[in-house]
């Protein structure tokens, strides 16, 4: 009896949250992935879907417009969001070390600055940076007229369009992660870095040689955490561009939404959503990887 | 607690659900501005007060989100009325998102539009919307611009358009001749199909793509022409969620001499340009070598009665409607929609609104556009016309930017208007 007891133990304590996940996760993934291989008006009952194999994938990895658009959407989805954590990663970690200085003047202004971005709503955001990045009026282009520069097109050519809105995607969260970079180097003790002073380390050599590899586990989060919000991108591209000019920011949470709602294309709708599950468990677990190869060298 | 100090509590709350269950609550979905938000209100407040069981509330979204906010709340949450383009009618309909009209407001749209507007919220014969606003496309110039730079009047033909689109363009001072509008399906795709109209040509005919014929070979060298020669500058074109943004700014400030557009920006140019508004003339969009007449595209939008209402919200909004769009429930004989619309400068499409309006239509800016009416093809309403009108909008896009060529675009969009409609229709 107290055998048995024990052995059920655990599936209690486990059972609601594992049916939490299961309902809410699992079975919605489950039905995502079956109705990628039908044809489905998403408007219309599950029963109507007829089945059509690969037919979906191979519709938008072809050469017509469903094709085009998919692989247009997805090219500009990775260059986003490989763009965001090149960037956000590293400068968060430059901006911690400066706001972790407590002895640095404006240390705390610094703080409030960075941390303001992050608490202000994307739509206001957007909204802001669209006249911002305007090519005629907006202030940008004016500032960089004091200085010489010429005007920029900013979101107005597909050349600039997807970088001004990694650099708008950048200004927003560098708050956060400037947080999780500061909560990483708090972490690290302060004998290690004195210990390395007595070593002879400069400053250097000690964030290369102990800071660094000491918030490995801070930077792996950092990176997973902004590639998860960099592909759900959305906010600035419904807002501003509209996927536009030419499809050159069309993400593709935007060009999901567009064919699985809009268009009410379900089936085609769930294949771009399966192929991006895929792309981003692959990407993930290369982080991943990526970061034990680091450690174990 | 004492039963007297209950009694009267119980008796008001009782009283209070009576009323709230004899008012049906009917929503109405809009991509309308907020003062033109506002008339709508006044008018539901109107008609409640005939109608004190039916509540009228209003929703406003951008319009780049209506499409998606129908269908994506359809259920319980659905808005009971939402105003549509009528280019997304059929699929609404082959998904039962939309409720047929009843016989008194068939007969009473049978009666007072024309056969063709009343046709554009019909599908399979059944009328699912009443018809309201009709619009058409003409080219709009700034009159300053045009003395400034010696030409007399508006171009008539191609070759008088691009001559002129040359003149007035100077590159040293950010002046483009031509605006192209980019990142907007209709802002790029109406204009394309009104040159492609007023060159003979036609974007769908019987549901088969035309974008084969040499009309519309000719319009896309005409874009091709534009954008190589500088005479329109794409990165001035760029259009917001809420068809704002750099195109009309670039317009409004004088830095853009010509540009295709629909009636309904009229409140938007008066908005921004103030006094400077009467330097704007309107013109027949100019014939092309392939054309005979100057032609134009136009097209209607409806309000549409949602299925997932019950029957009873289902007839209010209809009652609603019926009254909304009726002969004198607005100012001088003519209907309330019909004054919201005008107030923005948009054509009413009710015969007995057209008549009542005729002063106001006959103003400078709008004679332009109604001249041009009659001669107007109907933008093509068919089964993936969404996904057609998107490819289209990609595929000019990427002429204007360089990425393909005239010849290029053409044949990239006729095998994609193909595949897209014949995939819509299975």
């Amino acid at each position: 009896m107290m055998r048995r007891t024990r052995s059920l133990a655990p599936a209690v304590m486990i059972g609601p949250a594992a049916g939490f996940i299961g309902l809410f996760i699992l079975v919605p993934t489950a039905l995502t992935i079956w109705l990628s291989f039908h044809d489905w008006s998403a408007q219309t009952p599950f029963g109507t879907a007829e089945w059509v194999g690969l037919r979906n994938y191979q519709d938008i990895f072809g050469e017509l417009s469903v094709g085009r658009d998919f692989k247009m959407a997805l090219r500009n989805t990775a260059v986003y969001t490989m763009l965001s954590v090149v960037i956000i990663v590293p400068l968060s970690v430059v901006l911690g070390l400066i706001v972790h200085q407590r002895d640095v003047a404006g240390g705390q202004i610094l703080r409030t600055v960075l941390f303001a971005s992050y608490m202000v709503p994307m739509i206001a955001v957007a909204l802001v940076w669209s006249k911002l990045y305007s090519p005629t009026e907006g202030p940008l282009n004016q500032m960089l007229g004091w200085v010489g520069i010429g005007p920029q097109t900013w979101l107005s050519a597909p050349q600039t369009a997807l970088y001004s809105l990694v650099l708008l995607n950048v200004w927003q969260q560098i708050g956060y992660f400037t947080v999780l970079a500061v909560a990483g180097l708090t972490q690290i003790p302060a004998t290690l870095h004195e210990a390395a002073r007595i070593d002879g380390a400069g400053p250097v050599q000690g964030f290369f040689g102990v800071t660094l590899p000491l918030m490995r586990r801070t930077l792996l989060f950092s990176a997973v955490i902004a590639i998860i919000n960099a592909v759900q991108v959305f906010e600035p591209v419904a807002l501003i561009t509209q996927g536009g000019p030419a499809g050159s920011t069309s993400v593709l949470t935007w060009h999901i939404r567009r064919v699985g709602i809009e268009r009410s294309q379900g089936g085609l709708g769930s294949a771009m959503a399966v192929t991006l599950m895929l792309a981003l468990i692959v990407t993930v677990t290369a982080v991943f990887a990526l970061n034990r190869r680091g450690a174990r060298e | 607690m004492k039963t007297w100090k209950v009694l009267p509590v119980l008796l008001l709350s009782c009283a209070a659900g009576a009323v709230s269950a004899q008012t049906t609550e009917v929503s109405y979905l809009t991509h309308w501005s907020p003062e033109t938000v506002a008339l709508l209100d006044a008018a539901a407040a109107r008609f409640s007060e005939q109608h004190p069981d039916i509540a009228i509330t209003v929703r406003a979204v951008p319009f780049g989100d209506l499409l998606t906010t129908i269908r994506s709340s359809a259920g319980q949450g659905a808005p009971t009325i939402s105003g549509i383009y009528d280019l997304w009618l059929p699929e609404l309909v082959r998904d039962g998102l939309v409720a047929p009209a009843p016989d008194s407001v068939v007969a009473d749209v049978a009666a007072g539009w024309p056969a063709g507007i009343a046709a554009a919220a019909q599908v399979g014969g059944t009328l699912y919307g009443i018809p309201n606003e009709v619009n058409v496309y003409a080219l709009n110039y700034n009159k300053a611009l045009f003395a400034a730079a010696g030409i007399d009047a508006p171009p008539a033909t191609w070759d008088e358009f691009t001559a002129a689109a040359a003149a007035l363009t100077d590159a040293s001072t950010g002046q483009q001749g031509f605006g192209l509008i980019n990142s907007w399906a209709a802002g790029v795709v109406h204009p394309f199909a009104s040159f492609l109209a007023s060159n003979g040509g036609a974007l769908i005919t019987d549901g088969v793509p035309m974008l084969d014929s040499v009309a519309a070979g000719e319009t896309f060298a005409l874009y091709e022409s534009l954008v190589t020669n500088g005479w329109a500058v794409p990165a001035m074109g760029t259009a917001d969620a809420n068809t704002t943004g750099p195109f009309l700014d670039n317009f409004v400030s004088g830095k853009t001499g010509m540009i295709v557009m629909a009636n309904w920006w009229e409140s938007a140019l008066r908005a921004g340009m103030g006094d400077g508004f009467d330097q704007i003339g309107t013109a027949p969009i100019p014939i092309g070598p392939s054309g005979e007449v100057a032609s134009s595209i136009s097209y209607t939008w409806q309000t549409v009665v949602s299925t997932s209402a019950t029957p009873e919200e289902q007839a209010a909004a209809w009652e609603f409607l019926a009254w909304l769009n009726g002969e004198g429930t607005g100012a001088s004989d003519a209907s309330a929609m019909s004054d919201i619309l005008m107030s923005m400068g948009i054509l009413p499409s009710r015969t007995s609104d057209v008549t009542a309006n005729q002063d106001v239509l006959g103003r400078d800016f709008l004679s332009g556009y109604v001249s041009v009416l009659e001669n107007a093809r109907a933008f093509p309403i068919v089964l993936g016309g969404q996904e057609f009108s998107e490819a289209l909008q990609q595929t000019i896009e990427s002429l204007e930017y360089g990425q393909i060529t005239a010849v290029e675009a053409q044949a990239s969009i006729q095998a994609d208007a193909v595949s897209i409609l014949e995939r819509a229709a299975n």
